[in-house]
């Protein structure tokens, strides 16, 4: 494509945004405003917003701050998905819209609602708090500051693409668990959860970890994928979820003999991802492929570091969810048996 | 209207970015006792610390061995062209390798060198690479890490909440008036002491600045209003190359990889100003050479201004993909521009404030009782201009200075009682416009014109007849504010009432920093007359003052801190 070099044409198109809106102090019950304004190439849901709040109604309340990408503080729906406002082009909203020419605007889910598209971010911060989401150094206050922890590129490179998070909420949005139980543990805080675990500067590893195993905590993910698939910087939050789990059967493995029982949550995991990927095969061949070729050989490490014989081979990485079953039948017998013996 | 009023703190921090949060964090190592509260109109972790992508400068000497505090020193002295106070300055780069590697203790995830220390990576007017990182996302890294050991210390909170006014009276401070935005409620926080933090000032010229929709110089208006001079406000530096529609950044990487600027002629104008380094000449140079392209009318035109072309579509698709990954996707969002098919349209940003609250060493200002840290302050470490990395090292400094200094001197002082007659005086001011007889200007209007004004009359070159200009917009504007209409009446989370009150604050500092273009007639670092255009020492090696009198701005003078490094030419 060429731009006339001497003189910006800018091409425009009338767009309706459709508006949750909701003032605690006045409405009984949230509705929806719209609003219609011609927005040129190149603009972001953000502008269009600001727009309106100070062309037509500068009673709508949102948030924004940095206007990049950057603060997290934009997030919001956009046509029914969680996304930053500001980082999100209209026309190319348009483009996948199902109603011509219309964008819905509500605000995030799975956090009280405040006013309009503000949703309170205080429950988040209280989960932070609550699974020690920062680093207890190892080095004493006193010897701050003297000398540099060494870090090798492997290490930094575990837990790099989690320090992107800029805990925009839209995971927190999107999370299905959540939707039923506002005390889950939530995708952002496992996946900070796992940066502080696997820091080797850190102390605090091990109680951190037993709070996550509780209650509410990472046993509680269904393994939906949403959170990765929603988030704003394509943080893999699934790797942290899993390394987390592995983490805690490690730990547990070792120090009590109840390891068969988180084996066992473990496998009804892999049921319940099993019947997801069912449900959703059409988009979702990629999850298949990928819980046969993770899942099923932690599963297998797991049951060896209880010191039970291996099961058959069940390898081999096959298409569809009709071999996933078959395998996953074949896994749950070995289970049961090692379930068994134990009880002996 | 029944108003909150906190029981007395010893501390009051407002602002939780890289400044704050530090402050807060020291003072509770300093003194575990006392009763800290830090406001924040943006949740802490929102703070515009986290824009900052490209790192914060020590000489740790892990890249170049031969790195030394002292020549840290000296490119920070040359780099300010000789108006930074050279005791500052010392203060500054001593502390950084301390404080960088208690970041480092503390879980920021730098990146690393092959021996695992912390990696460095070269800067401008640096003479070593002395620039600390997180690939591209240092600044936020920073800010989690403060953020998380914050937390953990316990620190209060008290997030999105609007401070108003600094209660005074006679030369001390009783404490601060805040709005709570979730209620929209006045809250009194009376205080023994007051930490600023609240960044910069650079949002004034609106879509010509890179900066965070809330740096509107809140604290600095604050402390303006309440009688405490500010620093050298007329410097404020210059990006070149900002994005047409939003001001936010293309970062230098771009030119850095080969990208060419191109005006309507198709001519690569950097050959008329440098013609060696071309598109790599210093950030002053270059701003300066697309703001004379557009003057003389060589700027492509839009609906939202003249621009010019950053044209990286010569470097193919494979090295556009592979080496600026972030750009391209930052153009595509930002701007809907894909900079494989086409050029980037772009134009010089306003970037940082130098300028802010006059402090001494300590972080205290005029009025005892009342401490500035960060971009908000000016102290000053960056004088006429402020070398890329520096800044953050500046606010983690002396944020920290400014925590211990206040937890030090907490005790000498009585919290204030800030009366009930006082915060409905304050609150009548707020809701005085929202009715709708005599107020009528719209918010976005003043808004819009006065970032086209100072973009215009106080940018990059300036003059004295467009100053004059520039200062009777500026004074028109504030006249005009007295009418402004909030129409939003509503009390939860009113941002109507929010930017109304940052306009009044850009408007009050917007004079200050038109004065002082004004009243200084040279050139040095940031700041470019046109009509004065050379260094003079003899007249204005100094900073200047400006105070609030009577509601308008008045100039003064105070002397630069010299030290070690007598006044030489500023070349690269
Ligand atoms: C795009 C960009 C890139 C940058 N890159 C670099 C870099 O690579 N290296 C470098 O050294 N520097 C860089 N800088 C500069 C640096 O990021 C800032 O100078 C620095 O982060 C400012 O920190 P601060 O703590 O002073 O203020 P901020 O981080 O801006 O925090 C201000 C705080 O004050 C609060 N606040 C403000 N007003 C009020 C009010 N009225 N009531 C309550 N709270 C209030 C805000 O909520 C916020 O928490 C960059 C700046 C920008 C814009
Ligand atoms: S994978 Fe787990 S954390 Fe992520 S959205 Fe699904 S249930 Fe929530
Ligand atoms: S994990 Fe991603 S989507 Fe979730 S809060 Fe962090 S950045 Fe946002
Ligand atoms: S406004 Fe900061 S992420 Fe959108």
């Amino acid at each position: 494509m060429t731009v006339p070099i001497d003189q910006h044409i800018e091409q425009k198109q009338d767009v309706t945004f459709r508006i949750f809106r909701f003032n605690p102090q006045v409405d009984s019950k949230p509705y929806f405003d719209d609003y219609t304004i011609p927005v040129e190439r190149g603009i972001t849901v953000l502008r269009s917003l600001n727009y309106i709040k100070e062309h037509i109604d500068a009673s709508i309340s949102f948030r924004a701050f940095c206007q990049a990408g950057i603060c997290g503080s934009c997030g919001m729906r956009i046509n029914g998905l969680s996304q930053l406002a500001c980082t999100t082009q209209v026309w190319e909203v348009l483009a996948k819209s199902r109603e011509p020419g219309l964008i819905r605007v509500e605000p995030l889910r799975n956090l009280p609602l405040i006013k309009d598209l503000i949703v309170d971010m205080d429950p988040l911060v209280d989960k932070m708090k609550h699974y020690s989401n920062w680093i207890d150094s190892t080095m004493p206050e006193s010897s701050m500051g003297k000398k540099e922890f060494l870090i090798s590129e492997e290490e930094f490179l575990r837990y790099d693409k989690a320090t992107d998070c800029i805990l925009c909420a839209s995971c927190v949005s999107e999370c299905s668990i959540l939707r039923a139980n506002k005390e889950y543990v939530s995708p952002a805080v496992l996946l900070k959860s796992y940066r502080m675990n696997v820091d080797t500067r850190d102390a605090l590893h091990g109680q951190r970890l037993a709070e996550l195993v509780k209650d509410h905590g990472v046993w509680d993910c269904t393994h939906c994928y949403r959170c990765q698939e929603t988030c704003v910087k394509s943080i893999p939050i699934m790797d942290a979820i899993h390394g987390i789990r592995e983490d805690a059967i490690e730990l547990r493995g070792l120090k009590d003999t109840s390891g068969s029982k988180h084996a066992e949550a473990f496998m009804s995991d892999i049921e319940k991802k099993g019947k997801l990927v069912e449900a959703t095969l059409p988009i979702r061949t990629n999850g298949v492929f990928w819980t046969i070729q993770n899942l099923l050989p932690m599963a297998v490490k797991m049951i060896m570091k209880h010191r039970t014989p291996p099961p058959p081979p069940l390898v081999k990485p096959a298409k569809g969810i009709k071999v996933f079953r078959e395998l996953f039948r074949e896994m749950t017998e070995h289970v049961k048996q090692d379930h068994k013996s134990h009880k002996k | 209207m029944r108003f909150e009023r906190m029981k007395p703190f010893d501390i009051v921090i407002v602002g939780g970015g890289g400044a704050g949060l530090y402050a807060a964090m020291e003072a509770m190592k300093t003194n575990p006792s006392l009763n800290i509260a830090v406001l924040s109109k943006v949740y802490p972790n929102r703070s515009h610390t986290s824009a900052a992508q490209g790192g914060a400068n020590a000489a740790l000497g892990n890249k170049a061995k031969d790195d030394t505090v002292e020549m840290h020193i000296f490119d920070t002295i040359k780099g300010s062209d000789y108006l930074a106070d050279q005791d500052a300055v010392d203060v500054l780069c001593s502390e950084a390798p301390k404080i960088i590697r208690e970041l480092e203790n503390m879980g920021t995830p730098w990146s690393r060198m092959d021996d695992n220390t912390i990696a460095q990576r070269p800067f401008g007017g640096a003479g070593r690479p002395r620039c600390c990182y997180c690939a591209d996302k240092t600044g936020h890294t920073i800010l989690q890490t403060l953020y998380e050991q914050c937390l953990k210390k316990g620190v209060i909170f008290f997030n999105e909440y609007f401070a108003l006014n600094l209660s005074v009276k006679g030369s001390r401070s009783r404490g601060l008036v805040a709005i709570n935005m979730k209620t929209g409620r006045l809250e009194a926080f009376p205080a023994r002491t007051v930490i600023f933090a609240t960044g910069g000032y650079a949002k004034m010229y609106w879509n010509r600045s890179s900066n965070a929709a809330g740096n509107t110089g809140d604290g600095q208006a604050i402390a303006y209003r309440a009688g405490i001079p500010m620093k050298d406000m007329e410097f404020v530096q210059f990006h070149p190359t900002g994005l047409r529609k939003s001001g936010l950044l293309v970062t230098e990487g771009a030119r850095g990889e080969g990208g060419y600027l191109i005006n309507k002629n198709g001519e690569r104008f950097m050959a008329r100003y440098a013609k060696e380094k071309m598109e790599l000449g210093p950030r002053d140079l270059v701003s300066r050479s697309l703001e004379t392209e557009i003057l003389e009318g060589r700027g492509f035109d839009s609906p939202a201004g003249k621009y010019l072309h950053l044209d990286l579509t010569h470097l193919g698709a494979d090295l556009i993909k592979s080496r600026l990954p972030q750009i391209r996707e930052m153009c595509m969002q930002f701007e809907g521009v894909d900079p494989i098919e086409e050029p980037i349209p772009v134009r010089p940003t306003a970037h940082y404030s130098m300028g802010g609250i006059d402090t001494d060493n300590f972080t205290r200002t005029v009025m005892s009782g009342v401490y500035a840290a960060g971009e908000c302050a000016c102290v000053s470490v960056h004088g006429a201009n402020r070398l890329g990395g520096n800044s953050l090292l500046d606010i983690l400094v002396f944020g920290r200075i400014a925590g211990h200094t206040a937890a030090e001197e907490a005790g000498r002082f009585e919290p204030g009682n800030i009366s009930e007659a006082e915060l409905q005086l304050n609150s009548d001011e707020i809701r005085g416009s929202m009715h709708s007889s005599g107020h009528y200007e719209r918010y976005g209007e003043l808004r819009e014109e006065l970032g086209q004004t100072l973009a215009l009359n106080v940018g990059i070159f300036r003059e004295a007849s467009l100053l004059k200009k520039g200062m009777q917009d500026i004074a028109e504007l504030r006249e005009r504010f007295k009418r402004v209409r909030v129409f939003d009446t509503s009390d939860v989370f009113n941002t109507n009432l929010l930017q109304v009150l940052e306009l009044r604050n850009m408007l009050d500092l917007a004079e200050t920093v038109a004065a002082g273009a004004f009243a200084r007639e040279e050139s040095r670092g940031s700041h470019t007359r046109v009509d004065f255009p050379v260094r003079d020492d003899a007249k204005w090696h100094k900073h200047t003052m400006a105070t609030m009198v009577k509601g308008n701005v008045s100039l003064g003078e105070k002397p630069v801190t010299m030290g070690r490094y007598e006044l030489q030419e500023r070349t690269y």
